[in-house]
């Protein structure tokens, strides 16, 4: 009986990462639009940027104040570190490129916040469903972008060996070539997705279970070392929200100018 | 042993494994990229976009299991 109510009190920590209705919509075929505290968190986060940009750009002065220092900062990193490869063809996709690193960055930052139970708190970013949704805008914008600029048949061309090699070898090399090229582009996604969401579901899992921890075995030999652990985590936490935010960014980079130079 | 304990046991030694190859991955990744910007420090920004694209890759793939042993220990 003891060990059940131990383990539930970390289990109960864990509730955090749960979604939970705040409004309930009545399903329409097989989707569900009901207003989930994930929801509200993508919004929040969305609004964040939003009005951060809008007030620094409306304010804009020759010697910038606080805000307009940050989204110049933000604008500079951006264009220096994420697109500064991009090219002349991709420099219209600099903005996407810069909300999603800024929007990946502030929804991190929002799930890190401790935030109290009755505003049922939650991490937008550690959930599948938000981090695969972004990643699938990428995946198509690339082959959009491949397929615009060369053509479907110039886009699969591409994919396979080189002109001028003799058919004998090409052919069944081509098959191989075609095969693992399309299994790459379809794991990209899936790959940006994962490792956006395990990265910051597994940092919140270790602060949550420690935190499960501290409320089990109430003495001073586990609380001392478990909430220092907690100060370091949320710290490294922190420098994970950029450093997810910035490969995000970096590899759709890449991924966008790997289509628009396709076979280069 | 009962299914439950079965599951506890493969996702606890799953992470466990599947951390070891990524963990020396990235460990030498980061070792030789302080070696070339030791040996070339103005390429230094270079070198470190390079390491973390790699590390970003590399740390997919522990990602990959510890995805797993979740849905072993929570979903399945």
């Amino acid at each position: 009986m003891a060990a059940e109510e131990a383990t539930s009190k970390v289990v109960e920590a864990l509730h955090d990462l749960n979604v939970q209705n705040v409004v309930s919509i009545p399903k329409i075929g097989p989707f569900d639009f009901s207003i989930t505290n994930a929801v509200i968190y993508l919004w929040v986060s969305a609004a964040i940027v939003f009005i951060l940009f809008f007030i620094a750009a409306r304010r804009a002065k020759k010697e910038p104040e606080k805000l307009q220092t940050l989204a110049e900062i933000l604008i500079g990193f951006g264009r220096g570190h994420l697109t500064g490869q991009i090219g002349e063809k991709g420099r219209k996709y600099y903005y996407l490129i810069l909300t999603i690193f800024v929007y990946i960055l502030v929804t991190n930052l929002v799930g890190l916040i401790p935030k109290p139970a009755v505003i049922k708190p939650y991490v937008p970013t550690a959930n599948i469903n938000v981090t695969f949704g972004m990643a699938i805008v990428v995946f198509i914008l690339t082959q959009y972008l491949g397929m615009k600029n060369h053509g479907v048949r110039g886009y699969m061309r591409s994919w396979l060996l080189p002109p001028g090699v003799p058919k004998a070898i090409g052919t069944p090399l081509n098959g191989i070539f075609f095969t693992v090229h399309a299994v790459g582009e379809i794991f990209r996604p899936l790959s940006l997705s994962v490792r956006l969401f395990g990265n910051t579901i597994a940092g919140h899992l270790v602060i949550l279970v420690m935190l499960g921890l501290i409320l089990e075995v109430a003495s001073a030999v586990v609380i001392i070392p478990a909430s220092l652990f907690i100060v370091f985590m949320t710290g490294f936490e922190i420098f994970v929200a950029f450093i997810q935010a910035y490969i995000f960014s970096l590899l759709s980079v890449i991924y966008i100018e790997g289509a628009i130079y396709a076979g280069h | 042993m009962d299914a439950e304990s079965a599951k506890n046991l493969a996702a606890g030694l799953g992470i466990g494994l599947a951390t070891l190859g990524p963990g020396l991955g990235i460990g030498y990744l980061t070792g030789r990229a302080s070696e070339a910007i030791a040996r070339q420090p103005e390429a230094s920004g270079d070198i470190r976009t390079a390491m973390i694209i790699g590390a970003g890759m590399t740390e997919a793939l522990a990602l990959y299991a510890f995805v797993i042993c979740i849905i072993l220990l929570f979903v399945a």
